[in-house]
């Protein structure tokens, strides 16, 4: 054991570039298969994930207090199907007017005196300030990715109390808008309580319905007022998730593949060209057994080294880079549910030594098998030449000898040039998915939020007081435009209807102003006449509703009927968008809720809205910023691809100190015969070059197809419908461009070793003979 | 008795080289003179510096002192492209262990060394077809190192060596890896080039091939020359 030990350290210490190689290729593996498995498992279930991390209700429901006693609801919980309780709690509803004092409430909300946020169901996350503890006060139901500046501000319930923000809060299922202390609620008059329920079997919304209607089957006739599944909640709020999970997956499994193939590469290749050592070690009188041991213990060392600081660079990596992809609205997922979960990190410390040791025992094994003398002319005695035709070939065509040289030098390797090929094959696939991903999502951001740069709502809230604006809603738009940088200004108004025939309320959106205010129309044309309206995807599918038809819109006794004439590329089940003569025919008295402004080129966002904040006091304003969907996807999937390109280029690196290891001899006689420093560069970079080339050729192709794959599926998951325009990103300079992804990895890859092979001293090479 | 050469006709002029390896002096200030058409052999025990002098002379390795100057050229001076199209245009060097590619075929070996000058790979088989033909190795010209005899290898070797027409042939044990039959074939190569005005150096334990290609004997001992004199044909 201790002549393994010695043998085995002897080895590490006398091939430090492969010891390196093997720990930074394990490391940096390792930490990416950590990245990836971690995508794929957040991409998996995310909002099944947090919903059980935070007891989520898998039925929320409402009951009439005037039917029912809290006493007898607590009494009707208790049977075997309700895996645990949370209530009765009192409920409110309030009527907030729309206001710029509306916190982002306007409407009616839901309010409820609840005495903490734990407790066994929806354990709700107070992501800033406390949960209200006494009368006077109240905490919001907002998402972290808003902005805390409201704490401490005071809120006029209508004809009610005042009540001071003290927190802001979330809960997964959405049991409240706001929430007070039981103590407070009486005074925002309850009209009824709230149970949260979960139940044994959540499976189906059928489950869930026929093991509420058993606790509530005893109560009186008339006192469960309303009800609401988990499910329903699920498919709403996952919408971004079900758009993140296609492309997560595929950049998890592109990261695992690579990461497996380029180990194997590394060790195996360690292994093979070890075996005149291995010869040496057997004529010396190690066993069969011993060789194994020296081989298994040479290689283990800097891997497992490698794959245990690899797991806790995934780690550390994964954690912000979780926050990053799925912090954005309505992603299902909240802050402390993110990270790498324990089996992971498992399956990383065992999966990635694993793979190491089961690459390294195929060609130990061999060697093992190998006689001695056999093993120890593996490096000098003349190897019948591989794929001897082509070198022939190339010998005979018109390129300089060095490039033809290094052009046949892969095919000497097959095993080992195919698995190089396969990581160069990936990390090409994945930058061409990567590029085409970047460009439909760029695509889709300039058809959409970048048509205006500022938006000015009517109202500001400015030292706890409500400013109203001077100027009245024409005045306004004049003024806006009139500001210096103004290009043109297209007022919103945005206010719910009835569409008679269905229970479904629609956001009727009005634009004054003659501009588009963004969208894309995947379909059809934009309302350009009286009664003329457009919709997303998500609204005619699910009304069932076709281009050209028309729908009879219903407000306040009033009735319009509108025909569809365009879809267009929107996330929103309920919007549709008409012309102002349109909107104002059904509603005579609406009025804009923002104006949205597109400047001129070269005007500061911030500048023109100091003008407006400067021209009447109670306007507030809001600047554009960038997509953060889209920036997300396309920072993430950067930084992913910038990763597997740089495991895929270690693989070229890894292969190209292989090879000019194995090769040593022939360099030095190359050299010998007069090869410069730089053919031997050119030779070394264009054997590796090859690789690139058909990296890119097969490469291309496949990224392209998990484009046509993953995206249309992304586009299902945010319900949208994309138009041909937005996947059809495929131009020949892109294709130019991505075709020289292989080549770069493969020159990246291949440059230091080949560098180091040029400079190898002729002498000292052919005397180790 | 060391030979007398006159510098004018030196081919080959070393003065006061030294080589050193970390602690380990491989050569201690030799001075060497060979004039063109020479045949001179180095002779020495192992490990006194034999090859290294070879290597110095063919720009494989440099030297830590002295000048090495090769038809006019200062050796040591040369950049690593410099010396590498020294090695290209002056230089053939023939290896113990021959030292072939093996994935090129025997003509493609042999064509190689033109190709890297930019000969063009129709000319440069040409070339080497004529140089296979004078070696008695025509027919092996298509097979691959693994399946010629050591003897095949060695010549296809000097094939490759005599390729560029180099102005000074350096072979190190040639026959060191060959059985005697193979050896003597490579012998008499060796002395039917120097009859011809091939400039060899030789370096060798083998008496017998000292006595029958060189010319000229010089003996080397822990890096430094310690005799040398002239040969006389043998018969």
């Amino acid at each position: 054991m201790r002549a393994v030990w010695q043998a085995a350290r002897a080895a590490v210490r006398r091939r430090r570039v492969q010891t390196l190689v093997i720990w930074l290729v394990t490391l940096v593996s390792t930490g990416s298969t950590v990245v990836a498995l971690g995508l794929v498992d957040a991409a998996s279930a995310p909002f099944d994930r947090a919903f059980e991390k935070l007891h989520g209700p898998h039925v929320v429901a409402a009951f009439d207090s005037g039917k029912v006693s809290d006493a007898r609801l607590t009494r009707a919980a208790r049977r075997p199907e309700v895996e645990a309780v949370a209530g009765p709690f009192a409920r409110a509803t309030v009527s907030v007017p729309r206001t710029a004092a509306d916190f982002g409430l306007g409407g009616e909300i839901t309010v409820v005196g609840r005495p903490g946020p734990g407790g066994p169901v929806d354990r709700v996350d107070v992501w800033a300030g406390r949960w209200p503890t006494r009368p006077g006060e109240i905490v919001l139901n907002r998402q972290r990715d808003w902005t805390a500046d409201d704490l401490g501000k005071r809120f006029q319930v209508p004809s009610g109390p005042r009540l001071t923000i003290v927190g802001f809060a979330f809960d997964l299922g959405h049991t409240a808008d706001a929430w007070v202390a039981p103590e407070q609620i009486g005074a925002l008059h309850p009209a009824g309580r709230q149970m949260l329920f979960r139940f044994r079997d959540a499976a189906t919304e059928q489950d869930l319905r026929a093991q509420l209607a058993e606790v509530t089957g005893d109560l009186p006739p008339g006192s469960l007022a309303g009800s609401q599944t988990y499910l329903a909640l699920k498919h709403r709020i996952g919408g971004n998730a079900r758009a993140y999970a296609p492309y997560l997956m595929a950049f998890g499994v592109l990261g695992i593949l690579v990461a497996v193939l380029i180990v194997a590469n590394v060790v195996g290749g360690a292994v093979v060209s070890g075996f005149r050592h291995i010869g040496i070690l057997k004529a010396l009188g190690f066993t069969p057994g011993q060789v194994l041991g020296v081989y298994l213990t040479m290689i283990s060392v800097p891997a497992v080294l490698g794959c245990g600081l690899g797991t806790v660079a995934g780690n550390l990596l994964a954690e912000p880079f979780l926050e990053f992809v799925f912090s954005g609205p309505a992603s299902g997922v909240l802050h402390d549910g993110l990270g790498i979960p324990l089996r992971v990190n498992l399956v990383a410390l065992l999966g990635m030594p694993l793979v190491c040791v089961l690459a390294a025992l195929g060609p130990s094994v061999r060697a093992r098998r190998l006689p001695a003398a056999r093993a120890i002319s593996a490096g000098s005695a003349p190897r019948a030449g591989r794929a001897l035709g082509l070198q022939r070939r190339l010998a005979g065509a018109r390129l300089p000898r060095s490039v033809s040289l290094g052009a046949g030098l892969p095919f000497a390797r097959p095993a080992r040039s195919a698995l190089t090929l396969a990581a160069v094959v990936l990390g090409v696939t994945t930058v061409t998915f990567a590029t085409g991903l970047a460009a439909t999502l760029n695509s889709i951001g300039n058809g959409g939020d970048r048509t205006y740069d500022v938006t000015v709502y009517a109202g500001a809230y400015r030292h706890g007081k409500e400013v109203r604006p001077v100027h009245g809603d024409r005045e306004l738009q004049a003024l806006l435009g009139s500001l210096p940088g103004a290009r043109h200004v297209t007022a919103r108004s945005d206010d719910e209807v009835l569409l008679v025939g269905s229970t479904n309320v629609v956001m009727f959106e009005g634009r004054r102003g003659g501009r588009s205010l963004g969208g894309v129309l995947v379909k059809g044309r934009w309302m350009s006449r009286t009664g003329e309206v457009v919709a997303g995807s998500p609204f005619l599918r699910r009304n069932g509703v076709r281009l050209g038809d028309r729908l009879r819109l219903r407000k306040d006794g009033r009735e319009e009927r509108v025909t569809v004439v365009g879809e267009t590329m929107d996330t929103d089940d309920r919007l549709v968008i008409g012309g102002w003569p349109t909107v104002t025919a059904l509603m005579p008295d609406v009025r804009p809720i923002a104006y949205h402004v597109k400047l001129g080129e070269g005007v500061e966002q911030e500048a023109y809205a100091r003008a407006v904040r400067a021209a009447d006091r109670g306007l507030s304003v809001q600047v554009s910023g960038p997509n953060t969907v889209t920036g997300t996807i396309v920072g993430s999937a950067t930084a992913l691809t910038l990763m597997l390109a740089l495991v895929a280029a270690l693989g070229v690196f890894n292969t190209a100190v292989l090879n000019t290891h194995d090769r040593r001899r022939d360099l030095g006689m190359l050299k010998s015969i007069g090869m410069t420093p730089r053919q031997v560069t050119v030779m070394t970079v264009t054997s590796m070059a090859v690789l690139g080339v058909l990296g890119s050729l097969l490469g291309v192709p496949l990224g392209i197809a998990a484009h046509r794959v993953v995206v249309p599926r992304m586009a299902a998951g945010l319900d949208i419908t994309l138009p041909d325009s937005m996947t059809a990103v495929w131009h020949p300079p892109l294709l130019a461009v991505l075709a020289l992804a292989g080549v770069a990895i493969a020159v990246v890859g291949a440059l230091v070793p080949a560098r180091r092979a040029a400079r190898l001293t002729v002498a000292e090479v052919l005397r180790n003979e | 008795m060391v030979t007398e050469v006159r510098t004018e006709d030196a081919v080959v002029r070393l003065d006061g080289v030294r080589k050193e390896y970390g602690e380990t002096v491989a050569l201690d200030g030799v001075s060497l003179e060979i004039r063109a058409g020479e045949a001179v052999a180095v002779m020495g025990p192992s490990g006194c510096g034999k090859s290294t002098l070879l290597n110095m002379i063919a720009g494989l390795d440099r030297p830590s002192a002295g000048r090495i100057v090769v038809h006019g050229e200062n050796v040591g001076e040369l950049s690593e492209k410099g010396l590498a199209l020294y090695r290209r245009r002056r230089i053939g060097m023939i290896f113990q262990f021959f030292n072939l590619v093996d994935d090129l075929s025997a003509l493609d070996n042999v064509a190689l060394a033109a190709q890297l000058t930019g000969t063009p790979a129709r000319q440069a088989r040409r070339r080497a077809l004529e140089l296979f033909a004078e070696l008695g190795i025509a027919d092996r010209r298509n097979a691959y190192p693994a399946v010629l005899s050591g003897g095949e290898r060695q010549r296809v070797a000097v094939a490759r060596a005599l390729m560029n027409r180099p102005a000074l042939l350096l072979a190190d044990e040639p026959t060191g890896a060959l059985d005697s039959r193979a050896g003597e074939q490579v012998m008499d190569l060796l002395i039917d080039l120097n009859q011809i005005g091939q400039t060899l150096v030789i370096v060798t334990h083998d008496e017998q091939l000292a006595q029958r290609c060189a010319s000229r004997l010089v003996l080397l001992a822990d890096g430094r020359v310690t005799g040398g004199h002239t040969l006389e044909p043998s018969a």
